[in-house]
């Protein structure tokens, strides 16, 4: 729950709707789902009944192949997330610390900023084929640049008078960039880590949409060939709730044991 | 208010931009600053295509994987000329307009409705990041199920990706208008829609530009992946089709052009607006 839903949430039976209500959207929407198979009666690869995604999805979760694609599409997620958020911030911190080779760079960086991605999958199947290296670089090349922009900006603001000023009380530059140069970029590296990872998600899927024999993209693009709508759905459910899971569980924690203990940022 | 900050930190490299040469009286000094400001940009454009020359020239590598930036300039001219480059640079622009026309008049009113009652916003949010992290390029399938592969699928998929992050952050910015200036100034007689106007609206602007912007950067990656999954032209289709045929100097055409075409989309338009209210009038935090 985030703060404002907390206070939100008050003592007492108003308190306990206000806290419950995040549900209701999610409830109007399967009445109104509900409603429009009942009246409308759509072909089912259209728009399949609820009870029909639910089997489906039970189907899945019991013959093993939804979490088969979930680890697939997971695995290629850690990989290229944990080398691009590595390489992002060791070289936004070197890039950072170097004032002018950062700013000669700068306008090749933001070029590629906007380029990361999915831009880049005709080129990765060229170079490495479809398939899990494929995939696995497309997701480092989106989290990558915008997690070293970000780096790079998050060093280059620290203040220059902090820096000195430790160093003046006799610290190494290494001492300095450990202790003030690094924490002092670490708003802007973990915005950078939270934005690169909503882009590398989205990156994921749309590599495995055309690039890939497994995982959840691959699973809901062949169910498009057997007009599976049932799977899709399933399966963009699945997506949304990792997404989601992953921005939650993952990053907001990571954001509230860090820079939000240490006060740098307000909470949402 | 992290969609916000996810916003600011994803245009990002916007704050890096350094000051423009201050303004000169002499015509001759202005246009050398805009000069030396050209160069300094494509310089390090310079090093990499000098780079990628003597890597192609040194390595050996068959023109399957790596072609020199010659031939890619060239591939560029012939598209141009046939006049490939150019019906798909307007085809992917329209509908990227035509998406983005939908989905700020769909978005827009609909946040600010969800805004005006702070319970229903609260209520609103995890539905808004369920929906976003189910990204519109997951639907895509859905999408090809039902109207096959056409200019609607595509269509669709993008005003799925612009109108969640605009609609979610109208909602936002709608909400954290402190009440106190509705209350001002509906305690000196204005009517609901006197008030829409001049708080809540205002308020809210900056928010909804930073949602506009995140909108457009999902929004314009949603369009290439859309094109590059139903072939019906575009960039998008041309860098995929491109790969088939193993054109790799017109696949980094295309990549290029995509790359200045967002680049051009994001300072020129977008930037201008943002530091014009954002930067100007900072984000409400909640």
């Amino acid at each position: 729950m985030t703060t404002v839903q907390a206070r939100a949430a008050g003592p007492g039976r108003l308190g306990q709707l206000r806290a419950a209500s995040p549900i209701i959207p999610f409830v109007v929407l399967l009445l109104i789902w509900a409603g429009i198979v009942a009246i409308f009666e759509p072909r089912t690869t259209t728009l399949p009944p609820i009870q029909r995604i639910a089997n489906t999805a039970w189907s899945m979760i019991s013959d093993g192949s939804l979490w088969t694609n979930i680890l697939a599409s997971l695995e290629r997620l850690v990989y290229g997330a944990i080398t691009g958020v590595v390489t992002g911030v060791v070289l936004g911190v070197i890039a950072g610390l170097n004032r002018r080779v950062a700013k000669f760079f700068e306008p090749l960086i933001m070029f590629f900023s906007g380029l990361s991605g999915i831009v880049w999958i005709p080129l990765a199947i060229a170079w490495l084929g479809i398939g899990r290296a494929m995939v696995i670089f497309v997701i480092w090349n989106s989290v990558f640049f915008l997690v070293f922009s970000n780096t790079m900006l998050g060093v280059q603001l620290v203040p220059r008078v902090l820096e000195d000023g430790v160093q003046t009380l006799g610290a190494s530059r290494w001492h300095t960039i450990l202790h003030v140069t690094i924490p002092g970029a670490l708003p802007n590296m973990m915005a950078g880590i939270r934005a690169g990872l909503g882009f590398g998600w989205r990156a994921l899927i749309a590599a495995e949409l055309v690039g890939a024999s497994s995982g959840l993209g691959h699973m809901i693009y062949s169910a498009s060939q057997y007009l599976r709508s049932d799977i899709i759905i399933t399966g963009c459910i699945v997506i949304g709730l990792m997404g989601m899971t992953l921005d939650r569980l993952v990053l907001h924690r990571l954001e509230m044991r860090t820079i939000a203990r240490w006060g740098m940022v307000s909470d949402e | 208010m992290a969609q916000v900050q996810e916003g600011r930190q994803a245009a990002l490299p916007a704050a890096l931009e350094t000051e423009r040469p201050k303004g000169t009286t002499s015509f001759g000094s202005a246009s050398l600053g805009r000069l030396k400001e050209a160069a300094r940009i494509l310089a390090p454009f310079g090093v990499l295509a000098v780079i990628w020359w003597v890597i192609k020239a040194s390595f050996d590598i068959s023109d399957n994987v790596l072609v020199s930036p010659w031939a890619v300039i060239t591939a560029t001219v012939e598209l141009v000329r046939v006049g490939i480059l150019t019906d798909f640079i307007g085809l992917s622009i329209q509908r990227l307009g035509g998406a983005t026309l939908i989905a700020v008049f769909t978005a827009v009113p609909i946040g600010i409705v969800l805004g005006l009652n702070k319970n229903v916003a609260t209520a609103f949010e995890p539905f808004f990041r369920f929906l976003q992290n189910v990204s519109g390029i997951a639907w895509l399938p859905l999408a090809v199920v039902w109207y096959g592969l056409s200019n609607t699928t595509i269509l669709l998929v993008i005003i799925y990706t612009l109108t969640l992050p605009l609609g979610f952050n109208t909602m936002l910015g709608i909400k954290t208008v402190p009440p106190r200036y509705a209350q001002m100034c509906n305690s000196l007689g204005a009517s609901r829609l006197r008030v829409l106007r001049d708080v809540y609206i205002p308020g809210a602007l900056p928010n909804i530009i930073v949602g506009f912007r995140l909108g457009i950067g999902y929004g314009w990656r949603a369009l290439i992946a859309g094109e590059m999954l139903a072939a019906q032209g575009g960039l998008g289709d041309m860098i995929f089709q491109a790969r088939t045929a193993n054109l790799i100097d017109q696949i980094m055409a295309g990549m290029i052009v995509i790359g200045c075409l967002y680049l051009v989309m994001d300072r020129l338009i977008l930037q201008p607006i943002e530091d014009v209210t954002v930067g100007r009038w900072g984000v409400l935090r909640s």
